[in-house]
């Protein structure tokens, strides 16, 4: 419960914090939307006759900004910089300010990012079904926790190496092969699509927009749960391996 | 180790660590690829020492002496090689709320962290929830902490936008609102001007008289140390070279005081000339003879003002740094 508090006061001051940065918010927008942008108009071209294409991509951009992640700008800077400590001598867990954080963040882009999505969708005169848009939004909640899972796991190697960027960076490009924004999965070739259905990418983005989209009726909540536990436990390891070598040596 | 009267015990404390080191060049940097060198710092080396509640030490030496890493392991942040800890009875690094929540450590390099877009009210209304002060708790302590610190017209203002000293006062308010009983305080005035700089040392001896708290306070400067801190604890190297008041060290290092004498005549037989101008010479005397000097200065010459004084601190410290404690 004051875990809870906690962490709705965290997220009003982080909302709060990041109001004053408006316009870089909004070049995070930009590049969250670009590379689904570019898949849909690669692939109306290739399938000019699939209404399907336009609406899964339009659902990919939304997905991709109420799921995005920059825990390597934010939560991996504390650690470079040292003011991780503050972070530690606090009596709340480390997570509820990288979580409030991570919130806020995406609060913000989904608000800024909303008249794109909408004035694509409007461009190319794309409808939803929206009762699998409610359908979809259990998997866009474990999709955003898949997100921040990834990326955080990605981010804790700040502890040890100072080219945290392009580790996320490496991550990231991850889930654009396979997580359904170069292609939709269901276009790859066969034996790349078994692998795209089994590693974690394709529940952080196209699992949701396929949904949302109606190219797939049911999926699998239990292959995303799944997934959020092997991170979770994998996130608690490097965090406390992390933790141990930061406050052996300092920062 | 068992509950002790201490607010602070340290036993045999040691902190050493691996910093890569190659030699300059190619070749050598195309070898650290195959096999990597390390030195071993060490940055502790069986530091003792207890603090009782209540009490105000200096911590002091010169850069890179172990001060800080000290208090990082004090407060919890740094984890030691080996020796014992015991803060408020409970070993630090633990980290656990009930801890963090009795101890503060501000640094005058960062004296405040978290968002910086966020007003001074905004923040210290966060510290009352994560330290869970209830509200008339809070506004009292608030009322005083403004009293104290001025801070009425710093509370409606971000972060961000506030001066060096004002950052101070700040964080301090940020550390203080939920009343921690051990304070440790890195460099708390590093930067500020004079005036500032009295401010805090102030506001610190006054915290200090309302709440019977327990104070560490590394400082370069001297006045710090002079105005705050009875018992001095002098680290170098890592090691404690001292342990004790104030006066003792200044007696230890500097066997002279000095006289201060207004006079028409030449006092120059009676001691070491240090200083002289406008008729006011400065004599440095041996400690033990400068009861009788003075009497004989007093009765060879017609004197006009005459005062014994002590080394400057500033000069005895300089002294313990260059040469070590004999």
């Amino acid at each position: 419960m004051r875990t809870a508090v906690l962490l709705g006061f965290r997220l009003r001051q982080e909302v709060l914090e990041w109001s004053g940065a408006w316009w870089f918010l909004m070049t995070l927008v930009v590049q969250a939307v670009v590379a689904p942008l570019i898949g849909l108009f690669v692939w109306s071209a290739v399938y000019p006759d699939d209404p399907a294409i336009a609406r899964y991509y339009v659902a990919v951009i939304l997905v991709t900004l109420m799921t995005e992640s920059f825990e390597q700008h934010t939560f991996s800077e504390r650690i470079y910089n040292g003011t991780l400590s503050h972070e530690l001598l606090r009596p709340q867990p480390v997570a509820v300010g990288v979580i409030g954080m991570n919130l806020a963040i995406r609060a913000w882009l989904t608000l800024l990012g909303a008249p794109i999505v909408l004035l694509t969708g409007i461009a190319l005169q794309v409808g939803f079904d929206w009762w699998a848009v409610a359908r979809s939004t259990p998997y866009l909640v474990l999709a955003a926790v898949l997100v921040f899972l990834w990326t955080f796991l990605l981010s804790l190697t700040a502890f040890w190496t100072d080219r945290v960027h392009a580790v996320v960076g490496f991550g990231s490009q991850l889930v654009f092969l396979f997580g359904g924004t170069a292609a939709p999965i269901g276009l790859l070739p066969d034996g790349l699509r078994r692998v795209a259905e089994v590693l974690p990418f394709y529940g952080m983005s196209g699992l949701p927009a396929e949904i949302a989209a109606g190219t797939r009726g049911d999926g699998s909540l239990g292959y995303q749960l799944v997934w959020v536990v092997v991170l979770v436990g994998v996130v608690m390891v490097l965090w406390r391996a992390g933790v141990r070598r930061y406050t052996a040596v300092g920062s | 180790m068992v509950a002790t009267m201490s607010a602070v015990e340290v036993e045999n404390l040691s902190m050493s660590y691996k910093a890569p080191v190659r030699k300059s060049g190619l070749r050598a940097a195309f070898g650290s690829l195959v096999r990597r060198e390390y030195k071993t710092v060490q940055a502790l080396d069986e530091v003792s020492f207890t603090i009782a509640p209540g009490e105000v030490a200096g911590f002091i030496g010169p850069n890179g002496a172990g001060k800080t890493t000290t208090m990082k392991i004090l407060s919890g942040i740094l984890h030691p090689t080996s020796g014992a800890v015991q803060v408020l009875d409970t070993v630090p690094w633990q980290r656990r709320s009930a801890f963090l929540k009795r101890i503060a450590f501000v640094r005058g390099s960062q004296p405040v962290g978290g968002s910086q877009e966020l007003t001074v009210m905004d923040s210290l209304e966060y510290q009352r929830l994560l330290y869970d002060v209830p509200r008339p708790t809070f506004r009292r302590t608030l009322a005083d902490l403004e009293a104290l610190l001025e801070l009425d017209p710093l509370l409606e203002r971000q972060l961000r936008a506030l001066s060096l000293g004002e950052r101070m006062r700040v964080g301090l308010a940020m550390a203080l609102i939920y009343r921690p009983e051990v304070l440790f305080l890195d460099e708390p005035t590093i930067g500020l001007d004079v005036t500032a700089a009295g401010q805090i040392r102030e506001f610190v001896r006054e915290y200090v008289e309302q709440t019977g708290a327990t104070v560490l306070l590394t400082s370069h400067y001297m006045a710090d140390v002079e105005s705050l801190c009875p018992r001095l604890i002098l680290i170098d190297k890592g090691k404690v070279q001292y342990d004790g008041p104030l006066a003792e060290l200044s007696a230890r290092l500097s066997p002279y005081k000095l006289i201060r004498i207004s006079t028409q005549g030449d006092p120059s037989p009676f001691g070491e000339v240090v200083d002289k101008a406008d008729g006011q010479w400065v004599l440095r005397v041996p400690r033990d003879e400068v009861a009788g000097t003075t009497g004989r200065l007093l009765q060879a010459l017609e004197v006009v003002d005459l005062a014994v004084e002590e080394p400057p601190l500033e000069k005895v410290i300089d002294q313990a740094y260059r040469e070590g404690l004999r």
